[in-house]
């Protein structure tokens, strides 16, 4: 009951901003924002459902709010309330529009998280994009459309290809529905060649959400177009699902295609993390910035993926719930400072620290945790990736360590262009509504960075799933060129 | 003496067609007597409801398994046939309405209008309850000839008559070619009837595979000329650009239904049979994969190439076809299910699309250009956020009924081994997706339209808010329909 009401709630929330206008609005927003987050508190300890939705085809509306799924839909929801929150004050044209996207995108996202069937999933993987589309085109920049069109044409490309795969994951292993669980039984059967080319279909998909190169050119215009509030950036980040994805369904369905791809994914995955930290080094666009530094974070939950061994898997995915709190953060901060200085033209800031130190000493902790200072949320997963990578691949571990350095070249660096150096303007300090929007997630932060256990141990439950089916991949299964490639790996 | 059972009529069966029928009849005699010609088109649509209560009656007979057929299977009212007499009773309701809102203003409001739609209608349910090649015949002749007078229905434009002479002279063609087909069904099986013929291509001592092959190859041909199937989808692009709108409405929901109604018959009984136990069946599989293909690549391309909505909804109608094609693939499967799911997702938002257009184009029927569309969602908000749910579920994206039918055909082709085929379709979807959107970038992101938009008519206010409603019904809850389909029965053929 409480998972289906946590993905219904916010698309009835979003039909009824349609409706309202102006203040009515604002206030349906907020008092849904913090419904919708109660209800999702409440996904600890719920009983999951399955009902047939597409009787006669073995596609059932099963949702689940325990597992990883769970936890990643509890952190998104939570990144969502400020979220809302920020964007009912800065969006200023026809905000309730923006916010009814805003929840249409929450919902979408809680039934990716929480989906067991794997064409709902899909179903709901498709519908987040919708959304994601609506606030680019019609909140955008001066260039929008082609960035959508850019952005479109890589997402639905790469849905489609998954769609093939998932259609036929069932007739060919003979499952007797599209449930995770009789999938997990029936893919058995499917032989090594079979595998590699459905893994490919998911991988595809997955690839360009998650995103790593050489798929990853729309989200860097995504970002740079996307409204300045930052909000739509936030709900981008949350959508950012490929490496869940991967986790909850290719890499365990699919056991032999991945041993099969994982070769050359890790090390895309380890280029993709490095390549963009340092190229978020040279950006002077702070969205853009974020932006790289973003798919750098998403280059390393790769690389703990598909280097497929239990800490990696786990680490991937604290990372992944990690980064939607400190990405999410930045790009909400990079809204405050376009708010203030209307320009994400890093040239034109430059010694706020004087004048806003409160905003300044903020922006510099969410960037230590964004990139992995001890104790802050990034840090457990980071190290757990690496840590991962290196039993993998020690070539991928190296690259992806690479980009950890980076990493603190361009994190140190936007602080100091920022807040250092010659005074640009004098700057207010948070207002009220400010602060009610950065310090649940600052605290957040620290929470996620303190007391990983919990978490730690629900994504290592499942990761043991993938890590106990790739114990079954006998090296007599796997063609010879993959055994070569993973001897030079090692 | 009693009769023997072939020849004692059962009229349950014939029930929704003989209604059409006398409702047609009645039309007329109102348009004879030059009562009030509104009151035509309100009389069309009661007997356009009275009909769909008796096709409604004859699916629930399908669910407790006592399914009516008559003339011994000739004329058939299992689950498929009532559930596709339903759906060309909806679509020839929703054409009725556009028609009603339109006409008027279009000077196209002649009497005979109504009569022969509902004449057409009539040869529709006839062709989709067939359980013989001769009643397939007559159902579509009857059918058909409504249509050609329909497509021309514009005296006074050129591109009007063409399009009725095309589509006749194509058409008279068809039927020459499914005539051919028949008599050399008839002559490889000796008989007409489905369950007769597969039963003597399945008998032990039956040799004239090569005569039944060819004639099942040319039944298709001749079906695939309704259908829109690439090669033979020529006349589509004209006949539905040059007829007026609420005539290409019509012939592209529901001659469209009628036609893949015959054809999954046609190939769940004969082509199923013929392919019993030998190598020549497989050729009439493997010409029919051939066509799905080609009219899979060359609709979408098609339709990617158009500047004029109306025309790039033509090709989109002959690439659905083969996104229908893909279920006729899977007919020994779930393929039947499937087909009647998508004709009914593709009827409502077909139906929407068109009756959006023609809320848009002037007096003369012409103006679908794209630039029409430009600022559409500013100027109108209603009418542009239908035609986008209508395009994103035609695009087959969710959670729009659309989705849903794509995600069923390419199921039922991956399970009957056409996963290559399906492949394509998919490949061909992301095609479909970018016409279909160019639409909606039209309508949102382009400044634009100067020209003043008419009031929305009453008529077609409703088709398209019954259209809308569907379209997002089906697609988020198609268990109700998909369950009363699976729970039917079915005399020929599988389900």
């Amino acid at each position: 009951m409480i998972p289906t009401l946590l993905v219904v709630l916010p698309f009835l929330l979003s039909a009824v901003l349609l409706l309202v206008r102006g203040e009515v609005a604002r206030l349906v927003a907020l008092a849904g924002a913090m419904l919708t987050f109660v209800v999702a508190i409440l996904l600890v300890g719920s009983s999951p459902i399955a009902v047939p939705w597409i009787p006669g085809f073995g596609v059932y509306f099963a949702l689940d709010g325990g597992g990883s799924g769970g936890f990643l839909a509890l952190v998104a929801s939570f990144v969502m309330v400020p979220t809302i929150v920020w964007a009912s004050v800065r969006v200023l044209d026809r905000p309730a529009r923006f916010l009814a996207a805003l929840f249409a995108m929450w919902g979408g996202l809680m039934g990716l998280f929480l989906a067991r069937d794997l064409v709902l999933f899909y179903v709901f993987w498709e519908i987040t994009l919708l959304p994601s589309l609506v606030m680019l085109a019609g909140w955008g920049g001066p260039q929008r459309r082609a960035a959508m069109l850019k952005y479109l044409l890589y997402a639905v490309a790469g849905s489609f290809a998954m769609l093939i795969a998932v259609l036929a994951l069932r007739p060919l292993s003979g499952a007797a529905s599209y449930l995770f669980d009789d999938l997990m039984l029936a893919t058995t059967v499917l032989d090594g060649q079979t595998q590699t080319w459905l893994f490919v279909g998911f991988v595809l998909a997955f690839a360009v959400k998650l995103p790593i190169f050489p798929v990853h050119h729309w989200l860097i215009d995504f970002h740079e177009q996307n409204h300045a509030s930052g909000a739509a950036d936030v709900a981008g980040t949350l959508y950012k699902v490929g490496g869940f994805g991967l986790f909850a369904w290719a890499l365990p369905l699919l056991p032999t295609g991945a041993a099969v791809a994982a070769p050359v994914l890790i090390a895309l995955a380890a280029f993709t993390a490095a390549y963009a930290a340092v190229i978020a080094t040279r950006q002077r666009h702070l969205k853009r910035l974020l932006a790289y530094a973003s798919l750098s974070h998403m280059g390393l939950v790769a690389v703990g993926l598909f280097g497929l061994h239990l800490a990696g898997l786990t680490g991937a995915m604290y990372l992944l719930a990690a980064q939607m709190v400190t990405t999410g953060g930045l790009f909400l901060i990079s809204g405050m400072l376009h708010a203030r200085r209307g320009t994400f033209d890093l040239s034109a800031y430059g010694g706020m620290a004087a004048s806003a130190p409160a905003l300044a000493a903020t922006t510099l902790f969410v960037l230590f945790a964004s990139i992995g200072v001890p104790g802050l949320a990034n840090f457990p997963g980071e190290f757990l990736t690496l840590l991962g990578a290196f039993q993998a691949n020690v070539g991928a571990g190296v690259v992806a360590v690479l980009a950890v350095i980076a990493a603190g070249v361009y994190g140190v660096g936007l602080y100091a262009r920022l807040y250092q150096g010659p005074e640009s303007a004098r700057v207010s300090d948070f207002r009220p509504v400010e602060i009610a929007v950065i310090a649940p997630l600052v605290l957040a932060t620290l929470v996620l960075g303190l007391f990983p256990a919990a978490p730690l141990a629900t994504f290592e439950a499942d990761a043991a799933i993938t890590v106990a089916r790739q114990a079954t991949v006998t090296a007599g299964t796997l063609p010879d060129v993959v055994l070569v490639l993973q001897g030079a790996g090692r | 003496m009693s009769l023997p059972a072939d020849f004692v009529i059962t009229f349950a069966p014939l029930a929704p067609a003989l209604t059409t029928l006398v409702f047609g009849m009645a039309t007329l005699l109102f348009a004879v007597f030059e009562v009030d010609r509104r009151a035509n088109a309100s009389l069309a649509l009661v007997g356009v409801a009275a009909a769909a209560v008796f096709a409604l009656y004859l699916l629930m007979q399908g669910q407790v398994g006592e399914a009516y057929a008559g003339f011994g299977l000739r004329y058939l009212a299992d689950t498929p046939a009532a559930a596709f007499t339903l759906i060309i009773l909806l679509g020839t309701a929703l054409a009725i309405l556009v028609s009603k809102a339109d006409l008027e203003r279009l000077r196209l409001d002649h009497p005979e209008y109504y009569p022969l739609i509902l004449f057409s209608a009539t040869g529709a349910i006839v062709l989709a309850s067939a359980g013989d090649l001769i009643t397939m015949l007559l159902g579509l002749e009857i059918m058909s000839l409504a249509v050609y007078a329909l497509a021309a229905w514009r005296q006074e434009s050129r591109q009007s008559q063409e399009a009725g002479m095309k589509y006749f002279l194509l058409g008279a063609f068809a039927s020459a070619i499914l005539i051919y087909g028949i008599a050399l069904t008839f002559g490889a099986g000796g008989r007409f009837d489905f369950a007769g013929l597969a039963v003597a291509y399945a008998s032990p001592g039956f040799d004239a595979h090569v005569l039944g092959a060819l004639g099942a190859v040319l039944l298709l041909a001749g079906l695939g000329f309704k259908v829109a199937f690439v090669p033979f989808h020529q006349w589509a692009p004209d006949v539905y650009t040059g007829a007026p709108t609420p005539v290409t409405t019509f012939m592209a929901v529901v001659v469209k239904t009628a036609a893949f109604a015959a054809l999954l018959r046609v190939v769940g009984t004969v082509v199923s049979g013929l392919g019993v136990g030998t190598a020549v069946g497989e050729i009439v599989w493997v010409a029919l994969a051939l066509l799905v293909g080609a009219t899979l690549v060359v609709g979408n391309l098609g339709a990617l190439l158009q500047s004029g909505v109306k025309r790039m909804l033509a090709y989109s109608a002959v690439a659905h076809a083969g996104y229908l094609g893909l279920a006729v693939l899977g007919v020994e499967g779930i393929g039947v299910r499937a087909a009647i799911f998508y004709l009914s997702a593709y009827t409502l938002m077909t139906v929407g699309a068109f009756a959006v257009l023609s809320a848009l184009t002037n007096d003369d029927d012409r103006g679908d250009e794209l630039e029409r569309f430009a600022g559409l969602g500013a100027r109108k908000p209603f009418l542009a956020a239908s035609l986008a749910v209508f395009m994103l579920s035609l695009a087959g994206l969710p959670p729009f009924a659309g989705f849903i039918g794509k995600i069923l055909v390419f199921q039922a082709a991956i399970a009957a081994d056409y996963v290559a085929l399906a492949g394509l379709g998919i490949l061909t979807s992301v095609v479909a997706v970018a016409y279909y959107v160019r639409v909606i970038t039209f309508m949102y992101f382009r400044e634009g339209g100067s020209e003043p938009i008419r009031p929305l008519a009453p008529p077609l206010r409703t088709a398209i808010v019954v259209a809308l409603v569907g379209t997002i019904l089906l697609g988020l809850l198609p268990g109700f329909w998909l369950g009363l389909l699976e729970r039917g029965q079915v005399l020929l053929g599988s389900l």
